[in-house]
């Protein structure tokens, strides 16, 4: 609660009082994606029935902080919780060889998927093999600091290379504590594995992109990202990943997008070793990826496919794929739109264990956005 | 022996492009959102500068996505050239990612007698106002006129040893600008039927300048497509009005004018709103084409 009433107080601050106020007030933008979602899980408890949801409202802050800096702040309000999804600097100018440098909380660059908010996709749910692989509950979401420099080509190309290092508290695998008196969970459930201490991650990309033509283009992006998932264990999550996206526009207001991850997960596992006194290191191995092509035409319309397969670390990396069908309509771009999505999805069997039944998700979402028209990027 | 060769040809090849990516001194670059600045930029800035334009005439220049390219062609600019009036909020995300701390935006609105101003409260319930006014100035060359007189200080301030030459050159661009104007307007007093359609209020400044009536937008509100109830609306209009010509851009769906064409004989003409030729002179060219093809409409 008390988040809320500071995010509240965040908002009457920032919001203009009036017009003449403007220019130093930021842009702000109130982001609204309510949804109806149908599903036959059998682990659902709303299995065939319709569940309406007024979803994430997202409230965002953005300006120009000085000549050299822009500020971003993204407000998430969901379930009745509030909280700081984004909040950042980025120091856009003025330091050497045009660097650039981000600090604070944001959605990692770490692919193409990850950096975007829910409301910028086609479709309602992230792709599973990004769930399971990528730290974070509902995205690679973390505190730190990212540089940024674009190597200076004589052509057009742009490519960019990052690194960042961050907190590193998106990473942790909570473990279940083992019968075994000694194990230090069993003593001491919450810090026995010392979960609160910090351990920096680190995060690279590089990525390219080429222009095709006036308007399309195509990005090739290689990614790693390495933290700790348990401190008292020293165990370590690696992740490497390779993303194309390319936007080809077929006529003036036509376009077909393809975008692409391959990600692959090296995961030690700690679990206690009660005879020995200390921890044990499983490992997981694993990789898996997305495919989705989206076609837009007319400003208003766009239909598409999308799939995935990975192999899935809860089952012990049995695989798991999924199929989806999206469409969608914009009344006026961004403003409001109107997003139908089905995907089918073939859970991973158990080891050994006969195939589970395929399992149908149905979501329809409404998505509306008050405030200024934003630049589309690529 | 290899080893050290390849590290060698790397070295060249990476000191080759660091070198190649340094800014030529010799010529100022100055990007613009549209062929239509740029092309005034090359008018006056002579053979002293070298220019750029992101939005091409064929796609609509309130809708650029700011592609990592762009950027990277803006980084090596001194000036960017901006529409401004709301036309062009995308340039502001491929500035800050050109990541050019010499970089002067120039907003060419400057100076020029804006139309369409909105009174009283502007909302989205109106579609996709602007809200400083109609930021289609540069379809009026007298406002070329403006804009080249404020390239030229621009410039000016960037390259002072060349500033004389400049100010020469914007004003005979305005001299120029004022001489299309002049003949334009006598074209437009011929032309058979003056009043019009036009699919977006990209046209309210060509009509002024040249004493054209537009009846009415195909879009019921700008940015929004039109409705059956619309289209009819405009039938009527057209045929108590005598329109017989409906002006728009080529990248809006061609439906609705064969539409009004069928039911109305309302002729569409579709032309760009900017030049096509990011080049010196292309600006000017383009009032003769526009106005040519609007007598080549016959009632």
């Amino acid at each position: 609660m008390r988040r809320v009433f500071a995010c509240a107080a965040l908002v009457l601050v920032l919001t203009p009082a009036n017009r003449a106020h403007a220019q130093g007030n930021p842009d702000i933008s109130l982001i609204g994606q309510p949804f109806v979602s149908w599903t036959d899980d059998p682990a659902s408890t709303a299995r065939k029935r319709p569940v309406f949801d007024v979803g994430e409202i997202e409230l965002v802050f953005d300006a120009a902080l000085n000549p050299y800096a822009r500020g971003w702040v993204t407000l998430a309000f969901a379930d009745g919780e509030a909280g700081v999804e984004e909040g950042y600097l980025s120091l856009l100018r003025g330091l050497p060889a045009g660097i650039v440098l981000k600090g604070g909380k944001y959605r990692v660059g770490f692919g193409k998927f990850n950096p975007m908010h829910p409301h910028q996709v086609p479709f309602a749910e992230r792709f599973g093999v990004l769930a399971a692989y990528l730290p974070g509950e509902e995205a690679f979401n973390e505190t730190g600091v990212d540089l940024s420099y674009r190597l200076p080509l004589p052509t057009s190309w742009s490519v960019t290379a990052s690194a960042d290092v961050l907190q590193g508290d998106s990473f942790r695998v909570p473990r279940e504590p083992s019968a075994a008196p000694n194990d230090p969970l069993a003593q001491d459930p919450e810090g026995g594995d010392r979960a609160s201490e910090p351990r920096a991650a680190w995060v690279g990309r590089l990525a390219a992109f080429a222009p095709v033509g006036d308007r399309s283009g195509v990005e090739l992006g290689f990614n790693a990202t390495q933290g700790t998932n348990n401190v008292a264990a020293a165990a370590r999550t690696l992740v490497l990943g390779g993303d194309v996206k390319a936007k080809l526009w077929t006529g003036p207001n036509a376009y077909l997008l393809v975008q692409g991850e391959y990600v692959a997960l090296d995961r030690d596992d700690a679990t206690w070793d009660e005879t020995a006194g200390r921890y044990a290191l499983a490992g997981f191995k694993g990789s898996g990826g997305y495919l989705y092509a989206d076609f837009n035409w007319d400003r208003r319309y766009n239909v598409g496919a999308s799939a995935e397969t990975f192999e899935d670390p809860t089952v012990g990396g049995e695989r798991q794929s999924a199929f989806g069908l999206f469409a969608g309509l914009a009344l006026m771009e961004e403003t409001t739109a109107f997003r139908i999505d089905w995907r089918r999805i073939q859970p991973a069997a158990s080891p050994g264990g006969p195939d589970p039944e395929p399992i149908q998700q149905l979501t329809l979402r409404a998505i509306f956005s008050m405030g200024p028209h934003k630049a589309h990027q690529f | 022996m290899f080893r050290k060769t390849r590290l060698a040809l790397l070295a060249s090849a990476i000191a080759v492009s660091l070198l190649a990516a340094a800014p030529a001194a010799a010529k100022l670059r100055v990007a613009a959102s549209t062929q239509d600045l740029a092309s005034i930029a090359a008018s006056v800035g002579g053979d002293q500068v070298e220019v750029f334009a992101i939005a091409r005439p064929t796609s609509d220049p309130h809708r650029v996505e700011a592609l990592p390219s762009y950027m990277v062609q803006v980084s090596r600019a001194r000036l960017f050239l901006k529409v401004g009036l709301g036309l062009d909020r995308w340039a502001d995300a491929i500035v800050d990612g050109s990541r050019n701390p010499k970089l002067t935006i120039v907003d060419c609105s400057a100076g020029v007698s804006v139309l369409e101003k909105p009174t009283g409260k502007v909302d989205a319930s109106q579609g996709d106002v602007h809200p400083f006014g109609n930021p289609h100035y540069w379809l009026d060359p007298r406002n070329g006129a403006i804009a080249a007189r404020t390239v030229a200080e621009a410039l000016a301030q960037a390259d002072p040893a060349n500033a004389a030459g400049y100010r020469s050159r914007a004003e005979a661009f305005a001299r120029d600008a004022q001489a299309t104007w002049e003949r334009n307007a006598a074209r437009a007093k011929a032309l058979p039927s003056r009043t019009l359609f036009t699919y977006h209020r990209s046209w309210s400044y060509l009509a002024d300048a040249f004493g054209l009536e537009i009846v009415d937008t195909v879009e019921p509100f700008p940015g929004i497509p039109p409705t059956a109830k619309h289209l009819a609306e405009l039938v009527e209009q057209a045929k108590a009005r005598g329109v017989k010509l409906l002006l728009q851009e080529p990248y809006f769906a061609s439906d609705a004018g064969r539409f009004l064409e069928r039911e109305a004989g309302v002729r569409p003409v579709v032309q760009t709103t900017s030049c096509a030729e990011p080049v010196a002179g292309s600006y000017l060219k383009h009032f003769d084409e526009i106005l040519g093809a609007l007598e080549g409409v016959r009632p």
